[in-house]
């Protein structure tokens, strides 16, 4: 009979035996996987909405005068000695009512009795890709208001600043839901393989004293704590999914859902989540292993 | 085989089981020790199969210092050093197949190999209708035998054997002696603690006789 036979049939043995506690433990666990992977999926998902918003960024800087072309070349250089940006463009009064009255299509009559110059020039500023957070776009924010002739820089501050916080707030509840997946595994799973250890200490007694080497009889404990890494996190990514579909399917139609395309974690994310899993149940095992079986 | 110099063992805080015994068992050697309860015969018992430590001395098993031995050097070790204990030490939720086929598995023998040795075994004690009987279901002797058979299943080149017929009647323990003298004729080491007369009485072999830890006679073999 090899070695892997008898320790399997072995971990077999334990599940039975202790099948109410391993069952809870894999409860635990895939609870846990879900609640993890769910706020981690949601997390990259708005990392993936602000590197597309980050996209269509512009500041618009608002001007108390059209400037003449030399202005215009005096002002992309004061612009550009902040940072290098990815284009600037220069509307005039005119231009900026045109692009006004499209935007009112069908109501463009009412601006039929307003002056052709009533809007103020501006420049659109469009930043580099590199230009991510919220601090450094108010930073440049706060120099181009400060550009000699600037009535007000436009960017969407108030939305911005909202769905960063709403980013950071997400982070958080990933590390805290990373934490809880970390100590519930963990501890779950050293709590049976110690529960298992004690239903059979008058076997792991009689197994040392005929021969039994020390890899025998901490091998089935490993592997026990490894699949319920393995199962747990497999069934908690599997709901996770199932979910996903669900609400995929279920808000479909007119809203954020089509806005932007939500996508499910990619395949390195999911084995890394179960690879993780699967060395936190085993590191659970382990040390319940070192505490109490005395070999 | 077995070597024991100056070897004692005492108990916390201060009972003293066995006390400057020094002794020599020859390989093949089928050996009785014997005396009153508490004299230190499973405590001796224990020494050899490093289930207890010694306190003091050396002790011996193939040449190698099995006090000292840790990991799977004494496991290996173990695998080749049958016993059969005082207390059975029988798994109550396996049946009495399962029982005896535990010290088998430990040294991958292969399936096939395990079902006939353990069919064989159950029948040389005549307990081939309690194969499948889980073993809280069995009288004391008939525990007492499925202990030796597990004992004996791996033909270990030493067998230990405490009290091997305490509860057994007349026919039964002339079966087991018959079994033990078997695998002592095939070269086992036997060494048997007993306070039964009527196995050791008129034994050709020697008989090492205990008084409170110490050796008080030896006396038989050639």
């Amino acid at each position: 009979m090899n070695f892997w036979f008898t320790v399997l049939r072995q971990v077999g043995r334990n599940f039975r035996q202790t099948w109410a506690s391993q069952l809870m433990t894999l409860l635990t666990v895939t609870l846990s996987v879900l609640i993890f992977a769910f706020f981690y999926l949601v997390y990259t998902n708005m990392l993936t909405i602000g590197d597309k918003l980050g996209d269509d960024l512009r500041l618009i800087v608002y001007l108390e005068e059209e400037p003449g072309p030399e202005m215009q070349q005096q002002l992309r250089r004061k612009i550009t000695s902040f940072d290098e940006v990815e284009a600037i463009h220069f509307i005039s009064k005119t231009e900026a009512y045109d692009r006004f009255s499209q935007q009112m299509s069908r109501n463009r009559d009412v601006l039929e009795d307003m002056p052709r110059d009533f809007l103020p020039a501006s420049i659109e500023v469009v930043p580099l890709k590199t230009l991510r957070g919220l601090k450094q776009i108010k930073l440049f924010s706060d120099y181009l208001a400060k550009l000699p002739g600037t009535i007000k820089v436009q960017y969407g501050k108030d939305w911005i600043e909202r769905f960063y916080s709403f980013t950071n707030l997400l982070s958080i509840v990933v590390f805290l839901s990373g934490s809880l997946l970390i100590l519930t595994t963990v501890f779950m799973v050293a709590y049976t393989i110690r529960l298992t250890i004690i239903g059979r200490q008058a076997e792991l007694e009689l197994l040392k004293l005929v021969g039994a080497t020390n890899n025998y009889i901490r091998t089935p404990f490993l592997l026990e704590g490894l699949a319920q890494g393995l199962l747990g996190s497999a069934l908690g990514l599997l709901a996770l999914y199932l979910l996903f579909d669900w609400i995929k399917g279920r808000f479909s139609g007119p809203g954020l859902f089509n806005l932007y395309e939500f996508t499910f974690l990619p395949a390195h994310t999911f084995s890394a989540i179960v690879l993780f899993s699967i060395l936190l149940c085993t590191v659970g095992s382990f040390t319940s292993i070192q505490k109490h079986l005395r070999i | 085989m077995i070597e024991m110099i100056k070897v004692s063992k005492i108990y916390p805080p201060d009972v003293t089981a066995l006390s400057d015994v020094s002794l020599t068992i020859k390989r093949g050697e089928m050996f009785f020790v014997i005396g009153m309860s508490g004299a230190g015969k499973t405590t001796m018992l224990k020494l050899l199969c490093s289930m207890e430590t010694p306190t003091n001395g050396l002790i011996e098993v193939a040449g190698q210092p099995i006090h000292t031995m840790k990991g799977s050097a004494l496991a290996l070790l173990r695998q080749k050093i049958g016993v059969a204990y005082q207390d059975f030490k029988l798994l109550d939720d396996r049946t009495t197949a399962e029982n005896i086929a535990i010290s088998m598995e430990v040294s991958y023998k292969k399936p096939d190999i395990i079902r006939k040795r353990v069919i064989d075994l159950l029948e040389q004690l005549d307990l081939a209708d309690k194969h499948d009987t889980f073993t809280d279901e069995l009288s004391r002797g008939e525990q007492q035998r499925v202990a030796l058979a597990r004992a004996l299943a791996n033909s270990p080149p030493l067998i230990l054997v405490d009290e091997p017929t305490g509860n057994l009647d007349a026919i039964t323990t002339e079966r087991v002696m018959k079994l033990l003298n078997n695998y002592n004729n095939f070269g086992a080491t036997v060494i048997i603690a007993t306070h039964d007369g009527s196995i050791y009485r008129n034994t050709p072999h020697r008989v090492m006789e205990l008084n409170k830890g110490r050796i008080h006679t030896i006396h038989g073999g050639e």
